[in-house]
């Protein structure tokens, strides 16, 4: 199989018109840090983008940085942490969980759109992406939105390409809004708490004006396995209940102590700072108690998107039925669960406690026949999968871009 | 009329005695009006210098009743034009000769508030501000605040991806909704997305929002609800350097803070909003910031205190901090009658609506004064500063022969500016017809056919609002066409690894 390193937009153009003409497929790829994502592609050549990697602009006071879509994730953190400024939604490393090397491009992490536990409070990858350049699979280059925050002018098709895992256009070029890193970060931890009354004690904070801009909980199924990350906090094989509160140090301490008054209810909240928080939400971020290299590792692991409020009676439930692990984020709005090896990795159970909900359900990690047996992404409502196809193909009628990715056998 | 409107389908016209009775057998009683006098109401909305009676008015009262409308009007070849309250500065809801009006005004009902999700799910035709106030009691809000909060509607405001002063901390509509019920043109009914944080699929609740009324009619939409924060404060900042004003905003977001709002006025509005409401604005400075800090009050003291010190940095001239709600009430008073105030120093107004990058803002206020000269035009300008978003409000009178002409002209070439600066033709208002024209400015052909054929995928037959934000109509079997890349045949010379 080819694989094709362009250097430039235009290299770009030539070889999807090239994948039209010939009829051969390609899988789009920066570092390939998330193949092991969606289902095996039917694909001949692999265009891959990481010799885009230039930061074209970056402008700390606008808040903006311009970068192609190689560009790698690593570097880019760097280049605005030295500015103090970040991605405000956390995207996570998948590279623990994946067991892959520790790379990604920005292009990657858009088109995965995988938002760590902030996204509660600042959004996710899709708000964050103001601007893009891309080639459709018409062999055409387009652009869409601009550089600035406040943009109405035209349909929003950054939001489709966020998330749109390389199924739509391959971006080349992207512009990303900033943000100021908060100056202190505290983290309230409650112990003991069973899934039920962890969900009540998120539900309660993120119902407050103290401003949370994380809520997890770790069953202590989840704390006991062995866990990178946790440190101290493992040790005691409780469940953990975590609050993080950032902004300026008297605010960040103030809603802490406000907060912990709020929650008494729920037990005595102890507290944590800035670093030791820091290494707990990257641990909860990249999911790590079910890291590829840990206990768990063997495990399928799905990725759940509920209602907050309904978190605990679903993860319960499908723990129990299960034998499995979960891990909650978002308040109980993201279930990560790690589920005993099986052919199917329990894709009925998943599905139906997601359903009735009105959550939806992604195999973030199995083995490739496992993939084969299953649906890796929500199956949706007949008009809304026939709706979501006419758009696929409105950007890509050949099908040429990833094919196959997101369904099993949809596109021939 | 300076904007050309799809040609009428005279066959359509010719039938509408026919369209009008089918109609009524959809949604019987009052619900369909087709008297020129009853309907004068819905002949343009906020952008009134366009004005076009439609061809019926139809008020549905459910989502069934629409669903068989717009499959009545797809398979009769019918345009529609749906409607929230007309609020709309772009000419969004501007009627069709021979279109179907679709109000949206009977859809208000809340239909259900979800504290323990922080959701309110509600119908479109609910305004703005009711979402806010039936939450109020528990302390919550809905952060979009447009100006017009207090009468236009939800569903417009998805239709917009509407903003306000607020969005610079809590985002513009499309940030704060997390799904919708929707009615394609066929008459099918979708629901996308729903009270968890993200979609499944593709993310189609983001493309529908902003999408001016071209994809689908809105029926039912979930929207997130926030608490509101636990006190606000707001310093009122006079500059005699309208540099210095914009340099003191750039500071204050390098300093890391992010305030609730930050606003900006030039002189002719600071006097026209002085002469209106008396809310106390220094007349003697170039440029007055409104700075609004919200959160917990040890932060919002905190922050005062830095921003304070950044704006003497920048060289203010005046600094005046409220103390009280009805201080800080009274700081925005001013800005919010901003409008209505220019409205009376001048007959008529145009309202701009385009987007620069914060640091082109001392230029861009530059060039607006050699096109004011250049047009003589008299222009007042307010800005939301922390954004970008800038609103030169042109003076002009429209009984003088040639001033509208002459506005239209001077707003055109203020938003070719934005566009040249690195900026966008609008930031909230939308482009309906107003920018619409204006849309090569910003894109390219091949940019603009990818934004069709997405519509198409939505309504293949391009009966829904048509005439709206795109300058030249496509046909979708066009648009699909792939076209042949002669000579292509082969993958291009590239490292293979």
């Amino acid at each position: 199989m080819d694989t094709l390193k362009v250097r430039d937009a235009k290299d770009v153009e030539e070889v999807v018109r090239a994948a039209i003409a010939n009829e051969q497929p390609l899988e789009i790829i920066g570092h390939g840090s998330k193949r092991g994502i969606g289902h095996a592609m039917a694909t001949n050549a692999v265009l891959d983008l990481s010799a885009l990697n230039a930061v074209t602009a970056y402008e700390p006071n606008e808040l903006i940085v311009t970068l192609q879509a190689g560009a790698p994730v690593a570097d880019v953190l760097s280049l605005i942490d030295a500015k103090n400024q970040q991605f405000a939604f956390e995207p996570m490393d998948t590279a623990p969980l994946l067991g892959t090397p520790a790379l990604g491009t920005i292009g990657g992490m858009i088109a995965a759109g995988l938002a760590g536990p902030r996204r509660i409070r600042a959004g996710g990858a899709r708000d964050h992406l103001l601007g893009a350049h891309a080639v459709s699979g018409f062999g055409d280059s387009f652009k869409t939105g601009g550089k600035v925050v406040k943009n109405v002018t035209g349909y929003d098709l950054c939001k489709l390409l966020a998330g749109s895992w390389g199924t739509l256009s391959v971006m080349t070029e992207v512009t990303l809004k900033v943000m100021p890193k908060p100056e202190a970060e505290r983290t309230l931890l409650l112990r003991g708490l069973d899934d039920a009354a962890a969900n009540k004690a998120m539900t309660a904070a993120l119902g407050s004006p103290f401003d949370v801009s994380g809520a997890a909980h770790l069953p202590y199924q989840a704390v006991r396995a062995g866990t990178d990350g946790l440190g101290d906090l493992a040790g005691q094989s409780e469940a953990l209940t975590v609050l993080r509160l950032e902004g300026i140090t008297a605010s960040a301490a103030h809603r802490a102590n406000s907060l912990r008054e709020l929650l008494a209810p729920f037990g005595a909240a102890t507290l944590i700072d800035d670093a030791a928080s820091a290494a707990l939400w990257a641990t909860i971020r990249d999911v790590l108690p079910f890291a590829a290299g840990g206990a768990l590792g063997a495990r399928p692991v799905w990725r759940i998107v509920c209602p907050p409020a309904s978190g605990a009676a679903l993860g319960t439930r499908l723990a129990q039925e299960t034998g499995g692990d979960v891990i909650y984020d978002w308040g109980g709005g993201l279930i990560w669960a790690a589920l005993p090896p099986k052919d199917d990795a329990h894709e009925p159970a998943v599905r139906m406690r997601a359903n009735a909900v009105g959550g939806h359900a992604t195999l973030i990690r199995a083995a490739e026949d496992v993939r084969r047996n299953v649906d890796v992404f929500h199956p949706q409502a007949s008009g809304v999968a026939a709706l979501s196809e006419r758009v696929r193909a409105s950007f890509d009628p050949k099908a040429v871009l990833n094919r196959g990715r997101l369904s099993r056998g949809a596109v021939a | 009329m300076a904007i050309m409107m799809p040609a009428s389908d005279q066959a359509v016209l010719a039938r509408r005695a026919e369209i009008v009775a089918a109609l009524r057998a959809i949604v019987p009683g009052e619900g369909v009006i087709d008297t020129p006098a009853e309907m004068r109401a819905y002949e343009s909305d906020g952008l009134t210098a366009y004005r076009q009676p439609p061809m019926v008015v139809v008020l549905p009262e459910t989502t069934e009743q629409i669903s068989l409308i717009l499959k009545y009007c797809a398979g009769q070849n019918v345009k529609v034009v749906p409607r929230g309250s007309g609020t709309s500065l772009s000419g969004g809801a501007l009627p069709l000769e021979d279109g179907v009006l679709l109000g949206l005004g009977k859809f208000k009902r809340i239909r259900e508030i979800d504290f323990d999700n922080r959701v309110v799910v509600t119908e479109p035709g609910v305004t703005n501000l009711a979402i806010s106030q039936a939450v109020a009691h528990a302390g919550f809000y809905y952060a979009p605040d447009p100006s017009s909060q207090i009468a236009c509607s939800i569903g417009g405001n998805v239709a917009e991806n509407s903003g306000g002063v607020h969005c610079l901390k809590y985002g513009m509509t499309t940030n704060n909704v997390l799904g919708c019920e929707i009615v394609l043109m066929s008459g099918e009914i979708l629901r996308i997305g729903g009270k968890g944080c993200e979609n499944a699929g593709y993310d189609l609740m983001g493309v529908i929002t902003g999408s001016e009324g071209l994809l689908g009619v809105i029926t039912e939409i979930t929207v997130r609800i926030l608490q509101k924060p636990e006190t606000a404060r707001a310093l009122m900042v006079g500059f005699a350097e309208v540099e210095a004003a914009g340099e003191c905003v750039a500071r204050i977001i390098g300093a890391g803070i992010i305030p609730g709002g930050m606003e900006m006025m030039d002189k002719p509005a600071i006097h026209a909003a002085e002469a209106f409401v008396h809310a106390g604005y220094p007349l003697d400075v170039e440029a007055l910031l409104i700075i609004e800090l919200d959160g917990p009050k040890i932060e919002v003291d905190e922050l005062i205190t830095r921003v304070e010190a950044i704006a003497n940095g920048c060289g203010s001239t005046t600094c005046q901090i409220s103390t009280s709600e009805a201080e800080r009430n009274l700081f925005w008073a001013g800005r919010k009658a901003a409008f209505p105030a220019v409205g009376r120093i001048s007959p008529d107004y145009l309202c701009m609506d385009g987007t620069i990058p914060r640091g082109a803002l001392p230029k861009a206020l530059a060039r607006i004064r050699e096109l004011g000269e250049k047009y003589q035009l008299g222009c007042a300008n307010v800005f939301h500063a922390g954004d970008g978003n800038l609103h030169p409000l042109i003076l002009y009178d429209a009984n003088k022969p040639g001033e509208i002409e002459r506005a239209e002209a001077f707003g055109a070439d203020i938003l070719r500016a934005c566009v040249e600066f690195g900026g966008v033709l609008t930031g909230e208002h939308g482009v309906g017809i107003e920018k619409r024209d204006l849309m090569p400015e910003m894109f390219s052909e091949i940019d603009l056919n990818q934004q069709q054929r997405l519509k198409c995928a939505f309504d293949s037959q391009g009966l829904l609002n048509p005439g709206k934000v795109f300058p030249t109509l496509h046909r979708c079997a066009e648009l699909g066409r792939m076209h042949v890349h002669a000579g292509k045949l082969a993958f291009p010379d590239l490292p293979r690894f």
